[in-house]
């Protein structure tokens, strides 16, 4: 699949010869002007063709049993199956109209996080069942996960029916060479960059091609609210089914990914709130100690210099531990999340009359709000409140991770499409 | 008052309950006076319950790294007479700690009370291993830099041992040897150095140290890498150069001047001024004789800045407690190293950090 004349084309226009190691396919360290000119001409596909959706149902399926143990990839394998593929694709087909068509951007570079594992297949994925081509640069600390989505990828890609599926992706791990990122942006036709704000203008000090376009998922933060009467009238069993979904939310990636919660709002009198929250808190310690969470000695000792932090530049209630696994920090000061945030199960906890009230804190870098006990009119009241300041997505409490094609703001789809126009009609 | 009572009494003499009693009505004085004048103290103690346990272990701590984050002092900034800073690699949050005159006096006091009580009260001829240039380029100034300077008042005729390259300078030592031949010696430096750079090299030489006192810090981690505790440490020296009197020793920034001192035992001692409580790493209570958890300092020096009871990121290990019969009585605590780091995790700036990692 990679083309014998590449390599005279890069000398002959004087690129510099770059290697990239190669883990899909696996192989040699190859030159990367070689690897980008065989996924980029290597056979198109159009969104969503039929041979494209097997081979994503194939990856879920084996993903599935092979993954056992990995809650992440267990998600990711679900979040894949023939019928959300399907799914998907009726949804994909919705966007096109009389007067227009999506097709492929083309080359799609993924520049991913290096420690949330299954990013990168999420942002690969919908690409690739967009018809693009892709190169997905791997972090040089692969995990456990990534190397068995790794030899998934390449089992499958190793079987004739999919050779121009495998033919069009590459992932490749390069140490932090700027040329490199260099090389892949400018013949990028889409770059799309996870990562911390950091990563992104970094990555950015990179030109891209003129026509291209970038999209960035930079850092972002998290919040739960709660209707506290609502939570006051659980019983014990349904609240620990609501805490175990919010553990989810929050310990899967130690609360250090984008749409874990940091806070939780608890909407209604302060009284009930009050209880609510002490019950909520001790139920959320109590599904930690039955999942068996052990948070290690420097998390613990981090989250609790962060729990002294806190109190000597906000105005704190108090700051109560259920065990290391939960720290609440009861904080009026919400304007203003302190810097250096810790994760590994830290909460910063208040009290507010109505939902909407929670608008003037809220700003751009706010991503997910996870729910519980609301009515439809109250979220639409707050986004109409927020009117675009922030918050991309409102999930009800157990969803914050659960990744789709609406993110940070962006439909996937469309970003990673083209729209082409066609107007047949006679004047 | 106590400070000067614990100065006036020959260090590690304290049986440990008349200590803790001691101690105890002490540092609940402490933890008053920065309440009252510390507002950053004040809140962190307002927000947070006691800490679980009895007796010494009520008194509140806080975690040593709230000093990297916040500037805290318990004096008005007009009395402020240094702020010292804790040693770290570049990039890395330092600690800053407050002094005015009263406790820096109070530490210096301290040290020259615990270092003659091993050193006796003169001066002895002191061979540091390390390089003269250690202390001399003030703009690189090290930890190690800091830690020569501090011990250097507890010498004379000071000799450095080393070249820039840490080769031992042979024909100097013989010489220095042989012009204070049947004299007690000092000899201070770093745990590491010392092993590698400078006991192997004497050992192979033959030289006789047997006069001399070592002190020696700075951890064992470089040492546990290459299969050497500090017992092997001990014998190997004993064995190969008469060397017996030999006390490491354990400090921090956030509490200079009540250094733990090892005894004949192998353990370290608390001095008088301070004290060691073991704490369980899940509960935060404290743990029983003989198991490791997190180590938290407690020490009567601190009045400028609220450090008198700190919770560390080091763990270790008390062996149980010494009756003052052979001059050092107190809590035996091995100290096993730093917390392990935790790998975190989280879409944050990953490759930025790795980008950091392969440029320092």
């Amino acid at each position: 699949m990679m083309h014998a004349k590449v390599k005279n084309t890069a000398d002959a226009q004087g690129v510099p010869k770059s290697m990239v190691q190669l883990s899909v396919p696996r192989g040699q360290d190859r030159e990367l002007s070689e690897v980008i000119d065989g996924v980029v001409h290597s056979e198109m596909l159009l969104p969503f063709d039929d041979i494209l959706i097997d081979f994503c149902a194939e990856f879920s399926r084996t993903l599935a049993k092979r993954a056992r143990g990995f809650s992440e990839l267990q998600a990711l394998a679900f979040w894949m199956r023939r019928a959300e593929l399907m799914r998907m694709r009726e949804d994909f087909r919705g966007l096109a109209t009389e007067r227009t068509v999506l097709m492929p951007r083309g080359l799609v570079v993924h520049i991913p996080p290096a420690n949330v594992d299954t990013i990168f297949i999420y942002s690969w994925l919908l690409s690739l069942l967009c018809g693009n081509s892709n190169i997905v640069r791997l972090s040089s600390r692969a995990t456990e996960q990534t190397e068995l989505m790794i030899d998934v990828i390449n089992e499958l890609g190793g079987n004739a029916r999919f050779s121009r599926v495998a033919g069009s992706t590459a992932m490749v791990k390069y140490g932090h060479d700027d040329a490199i990122t260099a090389q892949l942006s400018a013949r990028a036709d889409l770059r799309v960059i996870w990562g911390g704000d950091g990563t992104v203008q970094n990555i950015r000090r990179s030109p891209l091609s003129p026509h291209a376009t970038d999209l960035t998922f930079p850092d972002r933060v998290s919040l739960a609210a709660l209707n506290a009467a609502n939570a006051d009238a659980l019983g014990e069993d349904e609240l620990r089914d609501v805490a175990a979904r919010f553990y989810n939310d929050a310990y899967w990636f130690d609360q250090m990914g984008c749409s874990s919660p940091r806070m939780v709002v608890w909407v209604g009198e302060e009284g009930i709130a009050k209880r609510s929250s002490a019950r909520f808190f001790q139920a959320l310690y109590d599904v930690t100690v039955s999942k068996g969470l052990r948070v290690e000695t420097s998390a613990a000792l981090s989250k609790m210099t962060y729990g002294f932090s806190v109190p000597i530049t906000q105005n704190v209630g108090q700051v109560q531990s259920f065990g290391n696994q939960v720290l609440v920090i009861e904080n009026d000061d919400l304007e203003q999340m302190p810097t250096g945030f810790v994760g590994s199960g830290t909460f910063h906890s208040t009290v507010v009359g109505s939902l909407s009230e929670i608008a003037p804190m809220i700003t751009r870098r706010y991503q997910t709000l996870s729910h519980f006990g609301f009515t439809s009119e109250e979220l639409h009241e707050l986004i109409g409140r927020l009117a675009g300041r922030g918050v991309d997505r409102l999930v009800p409490i157990g969803q914050a991770l659960t990744f789709n094609r609406f993110w940070d703001g962006n439909d996937l789809f469309q970003a990673l499409t083209r729209y082409v126009y066609v107007d047949n009609s006679q004047s | 008052m106590i400070f000067d009572e614990l100065t006036a009494l020959p260090q590690f003499s304290l049986r440990q309950p008349d200590k803790e009693d001691l101690l105890e009505s002490a540092l609940q004085e402490l933890t008053e006076f920065h309440k009252e004048h510390s507002p950053e103290y004040r809140r962190m103690l307002a927000t947070h319950p006691a800490p679980p346990g009895t007796g010494l272990a009520r008194i509140p701590f806080v975690p040593v790294n709230i000093f990297k984050q916040h500037l805290i002092r318990s004096v008005p900034e007009s009395e402020v007479f240094k702020i010292m800073t804790s040693s770290g690699t570049t990039g890395q949050q330092v600690s800053r700690i407050v002094l005015d005159r009263e406790t820096a006096a109070r530490q210096s006091t301290a040290l020259t009370k615990i270092m003659t009580h091993v050193l006796g009260p003169k001066r002895l001829p002191m061979i540091i291993v390390d390089t003269p240039n250690v202390v001399k380029d003030r703009k690189q100034f090290s930890a190690r830099g800091a830690g020569v300077l501090g011990m250097i008042p507890y010498g004379r005729h000071h000799h450095y041992a080393l070249d820039d390259d840490m080769a031992l300078d042979v024909e100097g030592l013989i010489a220095y040897l042989s012009a204070h031949e049947g004299e007690q010696l000092l000899i201070f430096g770093f745990t590491f150095m010392v092993w590698k750079y400078f006991y192997q090299r004497v050992r192979d030489l033959g030289l006789d140290l047997s006069n001399a006192v070592l002190i020696h810090s700075g951890g064992w981690k470089k040492l546990l890498d290459e299969a050497v505790d500090n017992s092997e440490f001990r014998d190997s020296l004993q064995r190969d150069t008469g060397l017996s009197r030999v006390h490491n020793f354990y400090g921090m920034v956030e509490q200079v001047g009540s250094i733990f001192l090892e005894a004949d035992d192998g353990y370290l001692r608390p001095p008088n001024y301070a004290d060691v409580i073991i704490r369980d790493p899940h509960t935060w209570a404290p743990m029983p004789f003989g198991e490791v958890g997190v180590i938290q300092v407690l020490s009567v020096l601190p009045k400028s800045y609220p450090g008198h009871s700190i919770l560390t990121e080091d763990l270790g290990i008390v062996h149980g407690i010494a009756g003052p019969e052979r001059g050092w009585a107190g809590h035996r605590l091995e100290v096993i190293g730093r917390v392990p780091k935790a790998e975190l995790r989280g879409c944050s700036d990953t490759h930025a950090e790795e980008a950091q990692l392969v440029s320092s």
